[in-house]
């Protein structure tokens, strides 16, 4: 994770923005878009694996600049301003260019970016429609995975949307729980390929489904004596991104259908999506440092046992009743596994979500969300109804809706 | 954007050869109907897709897959401009990867810069609503804008197709003269409505008022992109009873429910106009879509 501690850097970044903010019209070299987003909340108690902790808190706070580079590329930026426990960090979310003259619906890029792996991943936290990612994306891509590599991806000139990617990235925040620091990881550790699907049905309906891999070289967590992979502290001390649970392949298949009536999204809309992630080969032995006293001892996780795999889901409806009010429910759930010893535990957490969100224009939010969380064996987590109120709004060049 | 323009013409007849060996017909996506139909008056032969309807919201449009594996195959992108399609415009362009229609120096064609909008701000803040700094950009109800905005296109298409230029300048001057033929006999349509005043949903007919000389007293939205409420409502009621509004206006994409509540209060009749061809049954190219238009506005007196 790169942190700018540098006072001087924020207030370069606050500079440009105030000078050119005034004269944004038109994105150039000399005029970029400049948009910043506020995010604040209330939570009545702790969520597990979020970022969000109980109590008043800064969401994201997010101040973006893109434009046209030049006829053949676009670049963005993307910083973070997080405030835990007292510290403000400052991070880099985005930092990326993107090709724009290739030919044949290629394109490249490269530099620090989200992933477009599933559904959600790929839009900015402050698009979602309930306070929280679903639990699955906490425990398996450290709620938005974004890291620095290279994508390559590709758009068929068919009338069904068919888009292809691979993306290489460095993988750190995917890194198996490491607690002796006694690993040798891999320096380019994640590799995906995903493929998206879509179309529209009618005027009124529209669709995509999604299907990914991603394959990290240093997601198996290696068997310890005693093994409390999951840092208690880490989930809520350190502003932390990483993957809570990790694998060796990841699996991920994603849809999303909306529905607008004469497919006019002003008033009202529909829109249902779902997302599955199974992460398997989660343990194993042979990575160990053959000089190791306890070599043997590590041999004993059971057959069975290496067998085992990750796996969470989530369904999600949102429904745009008026252009000021929406409605969401969303369900999730995540079953995972801890080695102690020479076994492994499950465990389980299941999420029922409500929200209720006011939008005074596409700018601004207020939201109001339920969450009732059930964990069985989960760090600790067990019945707890959590009420969540948040803002979020934008402020500078509009954002452009992703489907 | 000053680039070279070898350069240009160059990238301009590598496009061209990309596109005629794939297909001979131009591939054509307009962003609104009536761009879709102006095209199709002047390239017949094109293959022409609008990605809205005039049921839609042209502001509020998803940048759906469908829409994607569109423009990546188009040959040309035709819309209004003046930022109306900002919400959206800009990511279908980034995911399609496609850079022939990329610059309005190649296949990208924006209407509103072939011709002076209205209400262009030297300022603009959000605290406004959803104003555009570039002027309004529903300009399609000017019929002198129009023929401008078509002599661009024709000359766009030209550039991109340069083979056709004799069936293009065929159908322009026909275009032309049928327009032309219509504006006198819209002129005496009009004539009885000017000064007429009218209260209306955003600023969408502010070319068709100016036109006709009807004057928007008034505005359902408290401020341009934000829905009617109640209490802006009540005010309008205020305004409504001095008892000089010939109607209320509102386009065929937007919501009747505010205008509905005022009709009945203050004793006015709703008129629900095609905001583009399609908007209704007698609309369905341009000059059915302004007839549809002022006879339904004559009909109000």
């Amino acid at each position: 994770m790169s942190v700018l501690k540098t006072p001087l850097s924020l207030v370069a970044i606050g500079c440009a923005f105030t000078s050119v903010a005034v004269m944004a019209e038109d994105s150039s070299l000399t005029n970029p878009n400049i948009s910043a987003v506020l995010d604040g909340y209330y939570q009545s108690g702790d969520r597990a694996m979020s970022e969000r902790a109980e109590g008043f808190g800064l969401g994201e706070t997010e101040l973006a600049i893109s434009a046209n580079i030049d006829d053949m590329f676009y670049g963005k930026m993307t910083a973070v301003l997080a405030s835990h426990g007292g510290d403000t960090e400052l991070e880099l979310e985005e930092a990326f260019i993107q090709t724009m003259a290739l030919p044949e619906g290629l394109s490249v890029r490269a530099g620090r970016f989200l992933s477009d792996v599933g559904y959600l991943n790929n839009q900015h936290l402050h698009t979602d429609s309930f306070a929280d990612r679903p639990a699955a994306y906490r425990a398996f891509l450290g709620g938005h995975y974004f890291d620095d590599g290279l994508r390559v991806s590709i758009v068929a000139p068919t009338d069904i949307y068919w888009n292809l990617g691979l993306e290489v990235f460095q993988g750190d925040k995917m890194h198996a729980a490491d607690e002796h620091g006694e690993r040798d990881f891999s320096n380019l550790g994640v590799y995906t390929a995903f493929t998206k699907l879509g179309g529209d049905i009618g005027v009124d309906s529209s669709w995509q489904l999604g299907l990914a891999y991603l394959s990290n070289d240093n997601g198996k967590v290696i068997g310890e004596e005693e093994n409390d992979h999951v840092d208690e502290g880490d989930a809520h001390g350190e502003h932390d991104h990483s993957a809570q649970y990790t694998g060796e392949n990841t699996y991920i298949a994603d849809f999303v259908y909306k529905w607008a009536p004469n497919g006019n999204y002003k008033y009202q809309h529909l829109t249902v999506s779902g997302e599955y992630f199974r992460v398997t080969d989660i343990f194993g032995v042979e990575e160990l440092d053959l000089d190791h006293a306890d070599e043997h001892d590590h041999g004993m996780l059971s057959e069975g046992a290496t067998n085992d795999y990750h796996e969470g889901w989530y369904v999600s409806s949102v429904y745009q009743l008026s252009p000021n009010w929406s409605a969401g429910l969303r369900y999730g759930q995540v079953d995972t596994f801890e080695a102690h010893g020479d076994h492994l535990d499950p465990q389980k957490l299941k999420e029922t979500e409500i929200s209720l969100a006011w939008h005074n224009s596409h700018f601004s939010t207020v939201r109001m969300q339920y969450t009732h969380q059930q964990g069985t064996n989960f760090e600790g987590f067990e019945d707890d109804n959590i009420i969540t109120l948040q803002y979020v709004m934008t402020l500078g060049a509009h954002g452009a809706h992703q489907f | 954007m000053h680039i070279n323009s070898r350069m240009i013409k160059m990238a301009a007849g590598l496009a061209l050869i990309c596109s005629a060996s794939a297909n001979a017909e131009l591939n054509v996506f307009a962003c609104e109907p009536e761009y879709a139909a102006l095209t199709l008056s002047l390239a017949p032969d094109a293959k022409v897709y609008s990605a809205t309807t005039a049921m839609q919201d042209p502001h509020l449009v998803q940048a759906r897959p469908s829409l994607i594996a569109k423009m990546r195959q188009a040959d040309l992108v035709v819309c209004a401009g003046a930022d109306l399609e900002i919400g959206w415009l800009p990511m279908l362009q980034m995911k399609a990867s496609n850079n022939r229609v990329r610059s309005t120096d190649t296949g990208l064609f924006y209407a509103a810069e072939h011709t002076n909008t209205l209400d262009k701000l030297d300022s603009v803040d959000r605290s406004m609503g959803d104003v555009h700094a570039k002027g309004n950009p529903h300009l399609h109800f000017d019929p002198v804008k129009v023929l401008e905005v078509a002599q661009g296109l024709s000359a766009k298409l030209i550039q991109l197709d340069p083979d056709n230029k004799a069936a293009y300048t065929q159908a322009l001057s026909q275009f032309s003269g049928q327009w032309q033929a219509k504006i006198p006999q819209w002129q005496q349509q009009a004539q009885s409505l000017k000064g007429k005043k009218v209260i209306a949903y955003h600023s969408s007919f502010r070319y068709l008022f100016n036109w006709t000389g009807i004057e928007q007293v008034a505005d359902l939205e408290p401020k341009p992109g934000l829905a009617p409420t109640s209490s802006h409502l009540a005010t309008l009621l205020a305004r409504a009873e001095k008892g000089d509004v010939m109607a209320i206006i509102v386009a065929s994409y937007q919501d009747e429910r505010g205008a509905e509540w005022l009709a009945e209060r203050a004793n006015l009749k709703v008129v629900t106009l095609p905001m583009s061809v399609g908007g209704n049954e007698q609309s369905t190219d341009l000059i059915s879509l302004y007839d549809s238009v002022l006879s339904l506005l004559n009909g109000v007196k």
